[in-house]
């Protein structure tokens, strides 16, 4: 058998020993291969002016992820060589030179990650075709499938594979080149060694490691950088100090408490654990930190798309809007440009006026952290123009209360002013609290139909009352295209040159180019969030995974014997379930303790009104943790179902 | 204590049948020590098999105390072996992640005991088999002998009836072999063990009071040791497998 036969055997078997490994490193390629795709289709750039910069974004996102997967390939190689160092000292036994090893190793692994690669390009193939689609329908496009394979994507992603593999293979291959017989034979017996004996200091680490953890969670959400960043450094150091102290503390823990020992399935559960942690101590550290990272890298991205979402939402009710600055303001440059170039539907010219004191503002922001923007006084709107623009914003029509007062408002304001129950005075007209509405209604910008709320008003009863602004909403035929947006924000700033000691711009949206924005925000900045989050929970998965795995034989022996000793296959189960459950449980409990309090910080940044709904913090907190736990899940649930069918006795 | 009726067991397919014990019986009083011996094919492991309740058999009646043990559920025999069965392997088979002292309170701990009684009933049998200064030990620190002594503390710390030991001594060297026997011996004499051990090796059967010869799946022979000397039982045991025609160094 030559050399290359016997690597490619053993690439076979290496394929199906550690087929979870196998699959994530064809899912990198195929993650690697569908974000290139988008690096160089021309077709997603021409998508807004704005995705010109998606190329770098994702090749910058791209470098960190083949960082990620280049720790992990490195890692496997590495742990895969101590496993099999014995079978590689019995080739140099035989007669084989440490360089012909090392080439041995080396094309094994070539192989796996050439297969790999192959596969993965046909998945990221079809991965290429789902962010198309997703991205289409960021855009309001309509998806058509379009097969394409495209040979620079392929080539930078085997550029990236060449990366990574070249650097852990380089090691590995070092590492055999220096081994004597003696070192490749008992290299399995090398392990790492619990780091921390005396239960003195190890009391004293774990307490500082908790003290050091709570501080560092605390400093992150204090949203000052110099801060944060001595808060990650205490929160790395507590998690390694918590992961040594816990390994090598829970055997001292249950020496001294026989009796919770020899309880139940607790013996076995705990010595098969304590016999894993106390060699894994750091690498479950490692894994910990790579988990934070994720978690708060997804709740980021949720928190940016929701930032995004939430702001435009509100400003994009209206297919074209327009609002005047300055009292008596000449329409007719805008009026003109629409009537020429846009088919509208239906429109309305309206003024919101301003009462003369700001009573309900006084009220909210006695209720509310509200941010009252440029209104000195409560704004007002005639319910007739008031109609008319839930008419044009396609909302269901509402009954006029005579003399009543009516508010639309932003959600977050719904309760306290729902509770309010002041009359209103206007001039002589008195009147009387009437409903709250609080569909969109282009409330979060100053110029618009009032700051968070309005107050909606009979037409008589502004009569006499100031003007704060002027402004146009329509209903379009078709979506307001870019070019017509250009050419109204263009007459904006004409108009602004042409005035004398103007205040600011005219305030020009339409809900075509508010949506192509947050399209291009997400795209730009959400989608290399999760690419990254992907990347590490898989990593850190994986490697959770060999670890387990590779106790499938000294698992099965055991439950052999407990089954001679008269465990039932049941009880073997649920041990066995126990310890998988504790095992996949005990790295994921520390990030979720410092992501969640960061991310629900994060997420009360933005001014208020935007946060709400499925964008709310608690649920940015709660799809963070579920997106997060649901890969991770498929991890657990591959390693269960695999060990469970290898070791327990049939 | 055991009855042993008749048993036999087939292996392989409909058309490639090996009779792996043909119609075996023997009964084992409480208190006894038998050994079974034979050559390497004779089908020893598979009646230890069978008796332990690992292995099925294929006709006859394996009684227990009274117990048929073909009678009994998966999760009865769990059970059964748990509480009426210790095993001694010819590798130890403790788990090398516990140590000496957890290796023993497994087979309590695994019977549900009191947790709180579990310390000191192991330190009560260790002290009796002369172990109590490696309880803390995990296996890998201990000698080959000591490993077999915590495997009997195990096969009788939970009040086991019948101990079932698989060529005890087939990984020691003589001086630890001896050592075994003897305790073994002891734990027969003085603590009322009723011992069942399979081996190949006339010098360990020495220790029993009787011994039945395996071949080929049959009863061939069974000797008493009586009032003899263990020497005296050891030279008859060596004739009785120059009879057999066993392979010599089977039998040394």
């Amino acid at each position: 058998m030559t050399l290359s036969k016997l690597s490619l055997c053993n690439a076979k078997r290496q394929a199906s020993d550690y087929l979870v490994y196998f699959i994530t490193v064809v899912m990198a390629a195929g993650l690697l291969y569908s974000f290139n795709g988008l690096v160089f289709s021309q077709e997603v750039q021409k998508l807004s002016e704005g995705m010109n910069t998606l190329p770098l974004v994702i090749v910058l996102a791209s470098i960190v992820v083949v960082w990620v997967f280049g720790w992990l390939v490195s890692y496997a190689t590495g742990f895969m060589l101590s496993r099999r160092s014995r079978e590689l000292g019995t080739y140099v036994l035989i007669g084989l030179t440490n360089r012909q090893v090392a080439r041995l190793f080396f094309l094994e692994n070539l192989a796996v990650g050439g297969a790999a690669l192959a596969l993965g390009l046909v998945l990221g193939g079809v991965l290429y075709q789902i962010l198309r689609a997703i991205l289409f329908a960021m855009f309001g496009l309509p998806y058509y499938f379009s097969l394409a394979f495209s040979v620079p994507a392929a080539g930078l992603t085997l550029f990236y594979f060449a990366l990574i593999y070249l650097y852990a293979l380089g090691k590995s291959r070092k590492r055999i080149r220096k081994m004597k017989i003696y070192d490749l034979i008992y290299f399995e017996k090398q392990n790492e060694s619990i780091v921390i004996h005396k239960g003195k200091s190890r009391r004293w680490v774990f307490s500082v490691s908790i003290v050091l953890g709570v501080a560092g969670t605390v400093l992150l959400t204090l949203r000052d950088l110099t801060v944060g960043i001595i808060g990650a450094g205490c929160l790395i150091a507590a998690l390694f100090g918590f992961f040594l102290s816990f390994a090598s503390g829970v055997p001292a823990f249950f020496d001294k408490h026989p009796v919770q020992k020899y309880q139940g399935q607790n013996l076995l559960i705990f010595r098969t654990l304590a016999a894993k942690l106390s060699t894994m101590g750091m690498v479950m550290a490692i894994i910990s930190m790579i988990f934070t990272a994720t978690i708060i890298t997804e709740g980021s991205g949720l928190v940016f798309q929701g930032l995004f979402r939430g702001r435009a939402a509100e400003s994009s009710c209206f297919d074209l809007y327009v609002a005047f600055e300055g009292e008596n303001r000449d329409q007719n440059p805008y009026l003109d440009y629409i009537a020429e170039h846009i088919p509208v539907e239906q429109s309305v010219l309206y003024q919101v006026y301003l009462t003369d004191s700001p009573t309900v503002r006084d009220y909210i922001e006695s209720q509310t952290a509200y941010y009252y923007y440029n209104y000195d006084q409560d704004p007002i709107l005639r319910w007739s123009d008031y109609a008319a623009l839930r008419a044009i914003a396609g909302y269901p029509a509402v009954e006029p209360e005579p003399g009543k007062y009516s508010i639309h408002c932003m959600t977050y304001l719904e309760e306290p002013l729902r509770n309010y129950g002041q009359p209103v005075t206007l001039g002589s007209i008195t009147l009387s609290p009437g409903g709250v509405y609080t569909e969109h209604f282009s409330q979060s910008y100053g110029m618009a139909n009032g700051r968070g709320y309005i107050l909606v008003v009979p037409d008589e009863a502004v009569d006499g009352l100031a003007v704060h602004h002027l402004a146009y909403a329509a209903k379009t035929a078709q979506p307001v295209l870019a070019e017509q947006y250009d050419a109204l924000t263009d007459i904006a700033a004409e108009e602004y040159n042409r005035r004398e000691n103007p205040l600011g711009y005219d305030f020009v949206s339409t809900k075509a180019n508010e949506d192509a924005q947050v399209a291009v925000q997400t795209a730009l900045l959400v989608f290399p969030l999760f690419y990254l989050a992907l990347a590490l929970t898989m990593t850190a998965a994986t490697i959770l995974t060999i670890q387990q795995l590779s106790e499938t034989e000294r698992y099965r022996r055991q439950f052999q014997l407990l089954q001679k000793l008269g465990m039932g296959r049941r009880e073997m189960a649920r041990a066995l379930g126990r310890q998988f459950a504790i095992y996949y449980t005990m790295p994921a409990v520390p990030p979720v303790l410092i992501a969640a309090p960061f991310i629900f910080h994060l997420a009360r940044t933005p001014e208020p009104g935007v946060m709400v709904g499925i964008n709310s913090p608690s649920s940015i907190v709660a799809i963070s943790l579920g997106i997060f736990f649901l890969i991770y899940a498929i991890y657990i649930l591959l390693a269960y179902i695999s060990l469970k069918r290898n070791v327990l006795p049939q | 204590m055991l009855q042993v009726q008749n048993i036999e067991k087939y292996y392989g397919s409909k058309n490639n049948v090996t009779k792996a014990l043909d119609r075996v019986s023997f009964d084992v009083e409480a208190g006894e020590f038998l050994a079974i011996m034979g050559a390497s094919g004779s089908g020893k492991t598979t009646l230890l098999n069978c008796i332990s309740t690992i292995d099925t058999i294929s006709a006859g009646k394996i009684l227990l105390d009274g117990v048929n043990v073909a009678d009994l559920l998966e999760s009865e025999l769990a059970k059964f072996r748990r509480e009426r069965l210790g095993f001694v392997f010819q590798d130890f088979n403790l788990l090398d992640t516990l140590t000496i002292e957890e290796n023993i309170g497994l087979a309590l701990s695994l019977n549900h005991q009191n947790p709180g009684a579990v310390q000191n009933r192991v330190r009560e049998i260790a002290g009796k088999l002369g172990i109590t200064d490696i309880l803390t030990k995990f296996p890998y620190q201990v000698s080959g002998g000591q490993k077999q002594r915590a495997a009997c503390a195990r096969a009788m710390v939970a009040g086991q009836s019948l101990l079932l030991a698989d060529e005890p001594t087939g990984a020691l060297d003589s001086k630890a072999s001896k050592n075994l026997l003897e305790m073994m011996s002891a734990m027969n004499r003085d603590m009322e063990a009723t011992i069942l051990m399979v081996t190949h090796d006339a010098y360990s059967a020495s220790y029993a009071k009787r011994v039945l010869f395996l071949k080929d799946g049959r009863v061939f022979n069974e000797l008493l040791r009586g009032e003899r000397g263990r020497p005296v039982f050891y030279h008859e045991i060596l004739d009785v497998l120059a009879a057999l025609g066993g392979d010599v160094s089977d039998v040394i």
